[in-house]
């Protein structure tokens, strides 16, 4: 008995192996036309912050689920996934794991941020491995974020404020507290980012001007929770006391993705309560942008858009 | 009891702190670095030192038009003599990529922030411990701990008599409860 050589046999081995799934694989009906998706399969990744928080993160989840039937009508998307990007499982890297042993060949990332900040520009690209920005590379490899470019190709998708999803669900919610827009002022608090307060101060005196239009509460003011401010409740308290110098009441609104005990009650809440009769001067309600139905939209329309371009490239 | 049992615990207790104490001197110190630095997160950084350069390129850009020999005149104003990327987080800005830095230049103000990223000398790397950033290290950090206690807790029987625990020591242990105590008490009238 002869042995075949190792290289020889390897190359025999997958002769064979073709051989074989070339007779197994059933022939496509020909319906007359190219094959549109020329053997893509794309997924969609829903990215948000992590959070230690179980009621924040079942946000997140309930998000994908309200729009995954709709993402994947028509056949363009063949899956959808949920990952966070610190804190908890399951993370960006599973999650792209996951996708490549499934097969896909392209990812589309659907950021569930607000609007620039450091973690959207610079951490979640860094973590996929289509940038190496070295602060980033330096805080992943602290923290243990595991970074992972996958075999897919990663499509990251705008941040929610390409849109007016924010103006909208501001007015929404503002309304809900309001009841003598003459006497009331406007407190916007979202989480910043140091490099990009600019951008997020722009976005808040948008919504805010929105308000203004529709509701005629004229004042306004905006405050932080994030790293920006330490995660001090004092820019909330700040923000409000500011307001209550003009105006009789202060409308509060949260203007962060989800629910998280330790911003909407600890920071925010703890912020509130160091203001002077915020009993009564104070109208706030610990909730968060999600559940939105502009915000479900979006994510479809963004998925389906992208995947369209994916499978006509 | 007897006189030689008690004798020979003592021996084996005045071993294990001392020996212990030898062998975790090096930890014990890294860990209470680490501590001290990490306590003052919010003053200074404690794993980097982070070089923050204002600059001024005395122009003003348009994103619509800059090139890749306006984001290499950009850079040699900053020290760079390449840059790895670049990308436009807003409208008005522009962010360089570099091996160790960035470069995030205003194109309306025509300024730029270079920051260049090292690690801070011996602070990382004791943090890297204190945090656990090395998969396995947890477990022996937890060994670490415990054994702690166990050099505490021998500690406090190597002396006989007026200094021993029975005389100055059972003071100065209560005595050292008192801070953490007012700690906790305070935190929960908060």
């Amino acid at each position: 008995m002869t042995l075949l050589h190792p290289r020889r046999f390897s190359t025999v081995a997958i002769l064979c192996n073709l051989l074989l799934a070339a007779c197994s694989q059933p022939q496509a009906p020909n319906t007359g036309r190219e094959n549109p998706t020329k053997g893509k399969k794309v997924g969609v990744l829903l990215v948000s912050h992590g959070s230690h928080s179980e009621t924040w993160r079942k946000t997140l989840f309930e998000l994908e689920k309200r729009v995954r039937q709709r993402i994947l009508e028509n056949g363009g998307v063949a899956g959808t996934k949920t990952a966070f990007m610190e804190y908890h499982e399951p993370s960006i890297a599973t999650r792209l794991k996951a996708f490549d042993e499934e097969g896909y060949s392209d990812i589309i990332l659907v950021p569930i941020l607000l609007t620039v900040s450091s973690h959207s520009f610079d951490d979640i690209p860094t973590i996929v491995g289509l940038k190496d920005n070295p602060e980033s590379v330096e805080m992943l490899r602290l923290e243990k974020i595991e970074r992972y470019s996958p075999a897919a190709t990663v499509h990251i998708a705008p941040l929610l404020d390409f849109g007016d999803i924010l103006r909208k669900n501001v007015l929404r919610r503002t309304k809900a507290l309001s009841e003598t827009p003459a006497d009331e002022g406007l407190v916007l608090i979202g989480y910043g980012s140091e490099p990009y307060e600019n951008e997020w101060a722009r976005l808040f005196g948008d919504a805010a001007e929105t308000v203004r239009e529709q509701t005629g509460i004229g004042k306004h003011s905006i405050g932080w929770c994030g790293h920006i401010v330490r995660y001090s409740p004092d820019s909330t308290t700040a923000a409000v006391n500011r307001v209550l110098e003009k105006k009789k009441t202060a409308i509060v609104i949260p203007s962060l993705i989800a629910f998280d005990e330790n911003f909407q009650i600890r920071i925010i809440g703890g912020g509130i309560e160091k203001v002077d009769g915020h009993e009564e001067r104070v109208r706030y309600k610990p909730d968060a942008i999600l559940p939105d139905p502009d915000v479900e939209r979006w994510v479809v329309d963004i998925s389906k858009e992208f995947a369209k371009n994916i499978l006509n490239q | 009891m007897t006189k030689k049992n008690r004798d020979a615990l003592r021996r084996l207790n005045n071993l294990l702190h001392r020996d212990l104490g030898y062998f975790f001197a090096a930890l014990i110190i890294a860990y209470s670095l680490s501590g001290i630095a990490l306590n003052h997160v919010d003053e200074w950084n404690p794993d980097f030192i982070i070089r923050k350069t204002t600059l001024d390129f005395k122009r003003t850009y348009d994103r619509r038009t800059i090139t890749e020999e306006d984001i290499a005149a950009l850079s040699s104003k900053a020290g760079e003599r390449s840059f790895r990327l670049y990308d436009f987080p807003s409208e008005r800005q522009v962010k360089i990529y570099y091996r160790d830095a960035t470069l995030l230049v205003d194109l309306e103000k025509g300024a730029g922030e270079y920051e260049k990223i090292s690690r801070r000398p011996l602070f990382y790397q004791v943090n890297v411990l204190h945090r656990n950033s090395v998969e396995w290290w947890k477990w022996a950090s937890d060994l670490f701990a415990a054994t702690l206690i166990i050099i505490t807790l021998t500690g406090m029987f190597m002396l006989r008599g007026r200094n021993g625990f029975s005389g100055r020591g059972k003071w100065l242990v209560t005595a050292g409860l008192i801070p953490p105590l007012i700690a906790v008490f305070l935190q929960q009238t908060r």
